[in-house]
């Protein structure tokens, strides 16, 4: 769901806001900076390269930087700009020279559902701050496989419109609503295939809108279509749909991110979310995952476990305005930013929402059941239109 | 006798020519690394076919038949080419109107206003296209403006988010590339050219049609090349300013190779597509641009 439009939002706005951010001293870093880095356990066999290949920002050279140089782990992150990329580095040569990923929720089910080698098993002896997750992200069903688990969730969040509260008192109970004439000019979406139709689909009553077939993806492009004319834009990324609101362009982002609102305060203007009572919205998660043959795997493991401490947990999770994953780190956040996603669901063993919701569609077809390239197209033609 | 002098004159030759191509080798490494060789994989690429989240390799020509049964693959490349045609069509005349007067009427300050146009350059990117959207934006500096002048009651919604912001973008964008090029052609004609054409009764359409273009030629073509083929493939711009309608056969492209549902097949195969296309119409262009100026 974030895949498309993750990348460019790392690359431009969000990476430079957070290093900011961060520079300026945020409270999480704080913490981190003057707690100090906990020297590793195993430090003696620590040191060398860590090979990382993920999202930006979820590589933390901000707030791992004292534990990497009092470990002398040099980290050498390359980002992805989609979710499967790491897979298709893995298989072009790069096997053998990835230490650590960060792959979202649906791709790791994904990939451990069809048997691709692509994860290592973790060992959880070496990673006992994963003693200190949520209950949802504790053997979750996408992390885990035949008793073994392969992530580390490290941040999470969800998908709810953003708005403008001096020009609208809500957000209306389903997503088809917003083609009422009354949000010409005022609708922005990302550029987002899966997330976009997903919640169409819904809207229209998928029974799995992550499951559909020709003529219900039809049917959820044609519900997009009766709101396209009401949509100013669609946005590159949840940044730039941010930038779309914060200039008076549009007043309702669908299916945006609540750190949006975040963003929109920096540049003082007020946002907040909203998540259509009946369709509601859907959830994502970040982990950190090794690699199968990893050259580096002590440096991994050990740097999985320091950013899984309440500390670095609660200053990645700050850094990115997303949700923390590990309990204890909660109260370290600023209340601004816990406040804005439901950690009820993520005290729930099986994470409500987030363990049962699948977003992205089957990568190949299955019987009538059409696959994520048709998806993809059809967002193509819906642009077009 | 004949054929040793004739192999000591032809071997000569190749001496001097490998000589010549010395200097050429890092040039010629640096391409043959970074871009032939890509360009190679990735044509070879086409020929796959995706699997799910692998790649199979093949010698099928289904991606090529998809794009050429597609009606969405057709519209995207018309849309495609028609706005790096309109813009290019846009861009050269302007860049080559500034460097006339850059070069023959403000001689003098031909420098300044070259350097200005390279200091534009020194802006990222995308800082330029944000730049933009701040400039047409419905609350933006020219709207702001119209409505403070009492020109306008409502913004012109059309300005931002539309066929319209996308191609002033780019046109905004390319036009110092351009000028660079025509500029630099235009330096080596001379006023006398000019003179004596007119004391030979050379009106100024017929002196800029007979004289100054085909002088200017060769920049006019790189200028040309540099509008056309940017726009045509740039996907960036139409995202951040282009509205609902933002899409453009590069963003189709690059959709290929990110993401689940991605067909890095497909994308290769679509990128030489419309690199046949666009080659094909600059070469059509440059020729019909000589033949005018020859007629």
């Amino acid at each position: 769901m974030r895949d498309v439009v993750k990348g460019l939002l790392d690359q431009k706005l969000n990476a430079s806001f957070s290093r900011r951010r961060f520079l300026q001293g945020s409270a999480a870093l704080t913490a981190v900076t003057v707690l100090g880095s906990p020297r590793s356990a195993s430090a003696a066999e620590l040191g060398g390269p860590l090979n990382y290949f993920g999202w930006d920002g979820e590589h933390g050279a901000n707030v791992a930087k004292t534990f990497l140089d009092d470990n002398g782990i040099q980290l050498q992150a390359s980002f992805q700009v989609s979710g499967d990329e790491a897979l298709t580095r893995f298989n072009t040569g790069g096997r053998g020279t990835i230490d650590l990923m960060t792959p979202n929720k649906d791709f790791q089910r994904a990939i451990l559902e069809s048997g691709t080698e692509l994860f290592a098993p973790l060992d959880m002896s070496r990673i006992p701050n994963a003693a200190g997750l949520f209950p949802a992200f504790k053997d979750a069903s996408w992390l885990t496989k035949g008793g073994q688990t392969y992530g580390i969730p490290l941040i999470w969040g969800d998908e709810p419109c953003v708005y403008n509260p001096d020009k609208w008192d809500g957000v209306p109970p389903k997503y088809t609503d917003f083609a009422d004439p009354k949000y010409k000019g005022e609708l922005v979406m990302t550029d987002d295939p899966f997330g976009n139709i997903w919640v169409f689909a819904k809207s229209i009553g998928a029974e799995d809108p992550s499951k559909l077939t020709a003529d219900q993806l039809q049917a959820a492009i044609d519900a997009l279509l009766s709101v396209k004319p009401n949509i100013v834009t669609i946005a590159a990324s949840f940044a730039d749909m941010a930038d779309v609101m914060v200039r008076g362009d549009a007043s309702m982002g669908l299916a945006g991110w609540a750190y949006q609102t975040q963003i929109a305060k920096e540049k003082g203007v007020t946002l907040v979310v909203g998540t259509p009572a009946v369709d509601g919205t859907y959830y994502w998660e970040d982990a950190y995952a090794i690699a199968l043959d990893a050259p580096n795997p002590d440096n991994a493991y050990a740097f999985i476990d320091f950013m899984t401490s309440a500390e670095a947990n609660a200053a990645i999770a700050t850094e990115l305005g997303s949700g923390c994953t590990v309990e204890a780190a909660m109260p370290l956040m600023p209340a601004e930013l816990t406040s804005i996603y439901p950690y009820d669901i993520v005290r729930q063993a099986d994470g409500g929402l987030l363990g049962t919701q699948v977003v992205f569609p089957p990568q190949e077809a299955d019987a009538d059941i059409v696959p994520a390239s048709a998806w993809v197209e059809a967002w193509q033609a819906f642009k077009l239109s | 006798m004949t054929t040793p002098s004739l192999g000591v004159r032809l071997d000569g030759r190749r001496l001097r020519l490998g000589a010549a191509a010395r200097p050429l080798l890092p040039a010629g490494a640096y391409y043959a690394v970074f871009f032939a060789i890509p360009m190679a994989s990735l044509f070879v690429l086409s020929f796959w076919r995706a699997k799910g989240f692998d790649l199979v390799p093949d010698v099928s020509l289904v991606n090529y038949e998809k794009i050429a049964t597609s009606p969405l693959y057709h519209a995207l490349l018309v849309r495609t080419v028609a706005i790096g045609l309109i813009t290019s069509l846009i861009v050269v005349p302007i860049a080559f109107t500034l460097s006339y007067l850059m070069r023959f009427v403000f001689e003098r300050w031909a420098q300044l206003i070259l350097q200005l146009a390279l200091i534009s350059l020194f802006s990222g990117y995308l800082v330029r296209i944000y730049a933009w959207r701040t400039i047409l934006g419905k609350q933006g500096l020219l709207n702001s403006t119209l409505e403070w002048l009492g020109i306008i009651d409502q913004p012109l919604e059309f300005l931002i988010y539309s066929n319209f912001a996308t191609i002033i973008t780019l046109t905004g964008l390319l036009i110092p590339l351009a000028v660079l090029p025509i500029y630099s052609s235009m330096a080596n004609i001379s006023r006398d050219h000019l003179e004596v054409a007119r004391d030979l009764g050379s009106k100024r359409t017929h002196l800029v049609r007979t004289i100054l273009v085909p002088m200017a030629l060769p920049g006019i073509r790189t200028a040309f090349a540099f509008s056309f083929l940017l726009a045509a493939g740039d996907f960036v711009t139409p995202s951040l300013v282009g509205g609902t309608q933002g899409i453009m056969i590069g963003n189709v492209i690059a959709d290929q190779f990110r993401g689940i549902g991605s067909n890095w097949p497909l994308g290769g195969a679509l990128a030489f597509v419309t690199m046949a296309l666009v080659l094909v119409i600059y070469f059509a262009v440059i020729r019909a641009i000589r033949w005018v100026t020859t007629w």
